[in-house]
């Protein structure tokens, strides 16, 4: 063992990187810019859950729950008809719903109550706060009730999904088309820029074959790979893990495609910006990192911080996280708005991407 | 007249930056020549040869290749550009690769003439990655002219080829010159320059002489090319 030689690989290694910027930018500014948009997004979604209150009590008890509630942090009330709750569930303005029946204070004298309390059900992390809220505030009613033996047994309904559903369910529906997503892009950046670093491209660029040939080429052959991919991970999620779908297969694996597909223009497109295969995959904590943070697929939009809502709803991930869960767990068909929005957008982007790779593509060859 | 010259170079400059690549270089290259582009690392030879196929644009002057002007993509198909790494997919086969060398052309057949002429169609199975340097820069050369080109860029195409071959493939150059193809060379092995019938030789972008080999030879009143050569670059360095 000679310290002089091992003391010569640590500084070739150290006066490569001093020529690599980027790679040094990665590795300082890439951290914070993770971690930065982790912090703000689990700490300035404080927007809590919004739930609309239905007070249809005769007696005094409903009102006092319903004050109760709206002093929860956890959890913030309007004041509804019972007639609009499910409408205002389906176009997600409100998380959840209850309502206190008209019998509801001659409950409490009976000794047990049950609201009812409407669900969403398609956003796992917005259920337990509800819950939890309706049952402090109840326990706190009860605390000053005299005789206090009251049971309470809230009436649970869900619009989507249901008790059964497990944080598999619904994080399934918006991964299938993650790792499709994820796997397709860093395939087609290595091999886009394996064509470069052997010269190959040279040699396509010195023959008749025109840009937006190489770039069509490569993205039917890696669609036809992609499609395979979205078969197995689609089969293997929905009759292996048994992934609630309440959806048209078909439609879920039409999604599926247009994202790989989408990806393979993307790795096209980043390719023209990378050198070599290192700097490729550095693209991955810096465009792929961010976008799955604000797709929505661990923290719901809608919950966001107001800026960072802004930047999600550019972000074409997002689009095609919310069109899967569209059709797996609400079981939305083309003929949803929402749905013609998503496919829409991450078609749109498709298009965007070609046009983009194809024009990159010679300025980046001489 | 424009018709009888393959390749027409007129005046052309190039910079990248601050480096001046070429610098007023006007040659003109015959149909069915075999003109060699001679001179050292860095001299230009390779940033000419790249305008000859439009990978690089001159910043002033005039490059025509078989009546057009460049960069023109429908020429291509009747170019052939051997690069000087040997540019293959290492994951497909011998064959494979030569087949899709055409058809990106749009040629019909001529790949078992082609791995015949650089004397691989016997190795026509194996996966490039497992091929030698002299062998991958022979398929190299077989994908470049798979598709028959009318004018063949080589640039320094048989490094690493054994003298045996070497003889070999330049009988076969000769062979297509006489049939009509126009083959430009950039080389530094002085027994390749030989077998030019005109010679070009680049030093610092500029064209410091031109003429047959002998021609050359007199000029510097030497009696190899080597020494020729030599001379001539010191004088004008």
């Amino acid at each position: 063992m000679s310290g002089k030689r091992v003391a010569a690989i640590t500084k070739r290694l150290l006066q490569q990187f001093r020529r690599d910027r980027r790679t040094l930018a990665l590795l300082f500014v890439a951290p914070i810019v993770i971690l930065g948009l982790l912090g703000y997004l689990i700490r300035g979604s404080a927007s809590a859950p919004a739930v609309g209150i239905v007070n249809e009590d005769q007696g005094p008890l409903g009102a006092t729950v319903a004050a109760a509630l709206a002093r929860s942090s956890e959890i913030s009330t309007t004041t509804i008809q019972a007639s609009d709750g499910d409408s205002k569930l389906k176009d997600g303005s409100l998380a959840a719903y209850i309502v206190f029946p008209p019998d509801f204070s001659s409950q409490a004298q009976a000794g047990t109550i049950a609201p009812d309390v409407h669900l969403e059900g398609s956003q796992p992390g917005t259920i337990a706060p509800v819950l939890q809220a309706l049952q402090e505030a109840l326990l706190a009613v009860a605390a000053q009730a005299p005789g206090s033996s009251l049971h309470v047994l809230p009436h649970v309904t869900y619009l989507y999904g249901g008790p059964g559903f497990d944080t598999l369910d619904y994080f399934g529906a918006a991964f299938i088309g993650l790792v499709v997503f994820f796997l397709v892009f860093v395939v087609t950046i290595v091999s886009f820029l394996n064509e470069r670093s052997q010269g190959t491209l040279e040699r396509l660029m010195a023959s008749p074959l025109r840009r937006g040939e190489i770039v069509l080429g490569y993205m039917l052959g890696f669609t036809v790979l992609a499609v395979i991919q979205s078969v197995e991970v689609l089969v293997f999620a929905l009759a292996v893990l048994k992934v609630h779908n309440s959806g048209n297969v078909a439609l879920i694996f039409g999604i599926e495609a247009l994202m790989a597909v989408a990806a393979v223009n993307l790795g096209i497109f980043l390719s023209m910006f990378a050198r070599t295969e290192f700097q490729a995959v550095q693209f991955i904590p810096l465009v792929i990192v961010p976008q799955f943070l604000l797709s929505g697929i661990l923290f719901s939009v809608s919950t966001e911080p107001k800026p960072l809502q802004v930047l999600s709803n550019v972000l074409p991930l997002t689009y095609a996280v919310n069109g899967l869960r569209d059709v797996m767990v609400k079981g939305a068909d083309l003929s949803s708005g929402s749905l013609q929005l998503d496919v829409g957008v991450v078609a749109g982007f498709i298009v965007v991407l070609v046009v983009a790779a194809s024009t990159t593509l010679r300025r980046r060859i001489a | 007249m424009s018709d009888s010259w393959a390749v027409d170079v007129q005046d052309v400059s190039k910079n990248f930056g601050d480096v001046n690549a070429l610098d007023g270089v006007t040659l003109r290259v015959r149909q069915g020549e075999i003109y060699g582009l001679l001179g050292p690392n860095g001299s230009g030879k390779t940033t000419l040869i790249r305008m000859f196929v439009g990978l690089v644009e001159p910043n002033a002057g005039t490059v025509t290749v078989l009546g057009q002007r460049m960069p023109n993509v429908a020429m291509l198909s009747h170019v052939g550009y051997m690069t000087q790494a040997a540019a293959l997919y290492p994951g497909l086969s011998v064959e494979e690769n030569v087949q899709f060398f055409a058809a990106i052309n749009g040629a019909e057949g001529g790949v078992r003439a082609a791995l015949e002429f650089v004397k691989l169609y016997d190795r026509r199975d194996s996966v490039v990655s497992t091929l030698s340097g002299g062998m991958r820069q022979r398929l190299s050369l077989a994908c470049a002219l798979v598709h028959k080109p009318q004018v063949l860029l080589l640039d320094e195409p048989t490094v690493g080829v054994d003298p045996q071959l070497r003889v070999e493939l330049w009988d076969g150059f000769k062979e297509m010159a006489d049939a009509g193809t126009t083959i430009i060379v950039s080389s530094h092995v002085m027994d390749e320059a030989e077998r030019c019938q005109r010679l070009g030789l680049i030093l610092f972008g500029k064209l410091l002489t031109e003429g047959s080999p002998s021609e050359i030879r007199a000029r510097a009143g030497r009696p190899t090319l080597e020494e020729a050569f030599l001379s001539l670059s010191q004088s004008r360095a």
